[in-house]
């Protein structure tokens, strides 16, 4: 998986615009990142990268790189 | 529990799930009061271990894919030819981690439905065949509070357990005939790795935080929901069937 086509699958749970992030973007900055949003972000990584994401290794996360990074 | 006073002595209760916090704890608590466990789950290893540590002979297990519908009926013909007819069944199997609705696509909500509510009715209506069961016999679903009202990210967990409330009112009414009773219990919150996960993935929202003062006498212990189980399986609870009961520290009081 591409880092463009990791980037658009978060932009779909957020429901942002295509093309709207980067990946130096501070999370905290994003007003579409709420706890509804967090959670979803959680499924998505379960289901598309089979892998498990705790509450607490999101809460650690700074950047949107630090998401694709976890999504590797 | 005392034993003496439920009297579960000689019962052959069927507990799905018994390898889950609460399936684990009821199991133990069972044993302890005289029952035989015929425990059913899907991790062999784990239900290996299950068996050995209870307390009493006579405990054993069948594999079972709760999610695999097709595949249950085997299981249970199986028990009730080894075995013989069983006085009680527990249905304690349940899926469903916090999931927003934007994420609940079909196929996630079959797998739910499939866990946590067909496989209850499949595995009834197969222990409910002429020769399956002891006259007496009692029945008792694991439901949730969450039937009840509404809360974000649980779509398909609280559907499943409403379809269950249902079907048990329709069960009791349907199987009363037979001298079957019919009941769920429905915890809430609850310390097993289930309620463990939900707190890791949703301790920052309203939603939790509201819910944890309304349940005002604390978190329950899988030990708690298992001792009113183990009164809807006795005999002391022959009047009651079609029922509800609530084990959720006041939750739906307030």
């Amino acid at each position: 998986m591409t880092n463009e086509e990791k980037l658009h699958m978060i932009e779909d749970v957020l429901e942002l615009d295509e093309n709207t992030l980067t990946p130096e973007m501070v999370l905290a900055d994003i007003e579409e990142y709420d706890s509804m949003s967090k959670l979803s972000l959680i499924v998505m990584i379960d289901d598309e990268c089979h892998k498990k994401l705790t509450g607490e290794q999101l809460r650690e996360f700074v950047t949107v790189q630090d998401v694709l990074d976890f999504m590797e | 529990m005392e034993a003496g006073f439920l009297d579960l002595q000689g019962k052959k209760i069927v507990v799905a799930g018994a390898c889950g916090g609460m399936g684990k704890a009821l199991s133990a608590m069972l044993a302890q009061g005289g029952a035989q466990v015929i425990a059913l789950d899907l991790n062999e290893e784990a239900l290996v271990q299950l068996c050995q540590q209870l307390n009493g002979e006579g405990h054993c297990y069948r594999v079972c894919d709760f999610g695999h519908i097709e595949g249950i009926e085997p299981v249970i013909d199986d028990i009730i030819k080894q075995c013989g007819p069983v006085d009680g069944f527990v249905h304690c199997a349940g899926t469903g981690e916090v999931r927003p609705l934007k994420m609940s696509k079909y196929p996630y909500m079959v797998d739910v439905m499939n866990v946590n509510f067909f496989s209850f009715v499949e595995i009834v209506r197969c222990l409910t065949k002429r020769k399956a069961f002891n006259p007496g016999m009692s029945i008792v679903g694991v439901s949730s509070i969450g039937a009840f009202y509404g809360a974000p990210t649980k779509v398909a967990y609280t559907s499943s357990k409403a379809a269950m409330n249902a079907a048990v009112k329709c069960m009791a009414v349907e199987l009363g005939g037979k001298g079957i009773r019919v009941n769920a219990v429905a915890p809430g919150a609850t310390n097993t790795s289930m309620r463990r996960q939900y707190e890791s993935y949703a301790q920052d929202t309203d939603s939790y935080k509201i819910n944890a003062i309304r349940q005002f006498l604390g978190v329950c212990e899988p030990e708690d929901i298992a001792n009113s189980i183990a009164f809807l399986l006795s005999d002391k609870a022959r009047m009651i069937t079609g029922t509800c009961l609530t084990v959720d520290g006041g939750k739906m009081s307030t």
